[in-house]
């Protein structure tokens, strides 16, 4: 349904991206991962037509997102990564806006929308708050039912249970058929949605992935607070891999190997457990290392 | 053009719109309303004959003041219409576009499948709409504004004071388009303003220099102020057709010429 081929875009000051090539098919939902100013929001404004390709091209559904920018964009749903709506105007106003200007006549599945994200549509746009606007971004983005979803950086500034509305939304819509395209920079965002991730580092795609293959290569650490200081020296000498301790914290670095991990805490008098996840630097370290060694184009930092 | 997103702006654009043009019929009225006064007053007119003539040309009242359409084309078309018309086409012209690319919001309206060109014909029609009215209520209201205000022994030319707006029509027809090419060129909503508001600067201030001094009268060459003539069109000793035709084109070619350039730019949005 997406498709990059060689895209490539050359800024003035040297960044940009360089020969991305990935695809998604129908009804899968795609991560695109990468830290800030990668070249996610690049290859994003390509999709929707916004920049000309250098070289290479981004379709979708065949059409060229450049040349057939308008027709391409009746089949998609665009959330940008920033929040800017017009200035005057309230919620209700700007999505009447939006959806005359698709000619869209039914208002039901926007309706629904707004009832299940809770927020009152009538509110002017600069009293709105960062998460209250996100949302009414994201009723713009799926209120035409779109077959092709393109959302940079969707739940960013939305609460927690907001968020797990908008997980349990992308689960339906991937029920539906609809192929998805989700930008973030951080895993945890898009690992419950995800089919595949693809990421993204200086404006070079450097790995594609299964999510389940990519979860259970994850490092986690596995932080175990003990009863005791002499507790926690003695599993600091057990064999597995600490990370780091604080008194009566021990942190262990966990790879898949779960069923030796809770084996061996059996044996110990536990008060407390958590796990930390760890940043996108440190989840795709692995990638960077390897992209280093390999003394690619991104080899010399 | 959309008609959804022309209705949409222009009902955000109406407050700043009616605000511009109940400020210039209301300074028209009351340049109107004082000119029975100023007429009948024969010290006033011999001050004006008393100043250098230079000087008499750059304020435009080398006919003196004590007829009506002359009055009007210097007081009011010759001046304050042209700067409040200067601050509209430039601001509205920066904002309908330059703005939404600065702000982002323009993609909201460019991923709807709304085509750019379309948007900006649109963008560009809610300038053209807005010049438009204000042209028509200056025109509509200056004609009232005799028949209320001045009494019948003084005569108006109501052709040449219908001439002199349908000029500073087109004159800010041009404006407006240079400024929404510079608009529609641009990221950076200061860089645009600066630009539009910048070249309508320097072309007033040649129009002005180039009236003052003779020896700088070749500047007059270079502003596109030279096209628009109120006190001479109230006179009747230009011929307005060709110089009417010349904006009008000049216009389209500067409105056409931004919706394409904004149909194959780079947007970063």
């Amino acid at each position: 349904m997406i498709q990059v081929t060689g895209l490539e875009k050359r800024f003035g000051n040297g960044r940009g991206i360089f020969d991305l090539n990935f695809q998604v098919k129908q009804g899968e939902v795609y991560g695109y991962l990468g830290p800030n100013g990668a070249g996610k929001s690049t290859t994003i404004r390509h999709l929707m037509g916004f920049l000309k390709p250098s070289r290479g091209h981004a379709r979708i559904g065949g059409l060229d997102c450049w040349r057939d920018a308008a027709e391409v964009q009746k089949k998609v749903g665009y959330l940008p990564g920033e929040i800017a709506f017009l200035d005057g105007i309230n919620g209700a106003e700007f999505l009447d806006l939006l959806a005359g200007m698709r000619g869209l006549k039914s208002k039901a599945r926007r309706e629904e929308l707004i009832e299940r994200f809770q927020f009152d549509s009538k509110t002017p746009i600069r009293k709105m708050s960062k998460g209250m606007k996100q949302k009414v971004g994201l009723v713009a983005a799926f209120m035409h039912d779109p077959a092709v979803l393109i959302l940079d950086e969707p739940t960013s500034g939305l609460d927690p249970l907001m968020q797990k509305l908008f997980v349990e939304l992308l689960l339906e819509e991937k029920e539906k058929g609809t192929t998805i395209l989700i930008s973030s920079h951080m895993f945890q965002e898009i690992e419950r949605t995800a089919d595949r991730v693809g990421i993204i580092k200086d404006g070079v795609l450097i790995a594609e992935e299964n999510v389940h293959d990519l979860q259970a290569r994850q490092k986690r650490i596995i932080e175990v607070t003990l009863a005791s200081a002499a507790e926690a020296d003695r599993l600091a000498q057990s064999g597995l891999a600490v990370a780091d301790r604080h008194g009566n914290r021990v942190g262990i670095a966990v790879q898949g190997e779960y069923q030796h991990l809770f084996q061996t805490l059996g044996g110990y008098a536990i008060t407390g457990v958590d796990v930390r996840t760890l940043d996108l630097e440190e989840l795709f370290m692995h990638y960077y290392d390897r992209n280093d060694h390999m003394g690619g184009k991104e080899g010399v930092r | 053009m959309n008609l959804a997103l022309y209705r949409s702006m222009m009902k955000t654009h109406a407050r700043t719109l009616f605000g511009y043009v109940s400020g210039i019929v209301l300074y028209q009225w009351l340049v109107i309303w004082i000119f029975p006064t100023i007429a009948d007053n024969p010290n006033i007119n011999e001050l004006i004959n008393s100043m250098p003539e230079g000087m008499r040309k750059a304020f435009g009242i080398e006919g003196g003041l004590n007829e009506l359409t002359d009055y009007l084309a210097n007081e009011f078309y010759g001046l304050l219409f042209v700067l409040i018309l200067m601050i509209y086409s430039v601001m509205t012209a920066i904002q309908l576009v330059a703005r939404l690319i600065d702000r982002g919001s323009m993609s909201y309206l460019l991923a709807t499948s709304v085509s750019r060109s379309q948007v900006a014909v649109t963008q560009a029609l809610v300038l053209i709409s807005g010049l438009l009215l204000i042209a028509l209520s200056s025109t509509v209201g200056g004609i009232a504004g005799v028949e209320w205000f001045v009494p019948e022994r003084h005569t108006f030319e109501t052709a040449a004071f219908v001439q002199i707006n349908l000029m500073g029509m087109l004159l800010f027809l041009v404006i407006g388009g240079y400024s929404f090419l510079f608009s529609c060129l641009f990221n950076d909503e200061k860089r645009a303003l600066a630009a539009a508001a910048g070249l309508t600067v320097l072309f007033y201030a040649a129009d002005l220099v180039g009236k003052l001094s003779s020896d700088l009268d070749w500047l007059q060459n270079v502003t596109v102020f030279t096209l628009y003539r109120p006190a001479e069109i109230a006179q009747g000793t230009v011929e307005i057709l060709p110089t009417a035709i010349g904006l009008a084109i000049a216009a389209v070619v500067l409105f056409v010429g931004s919706v394409t350039v904004f149909q194959k730019r780079d947007l970063p949005l």
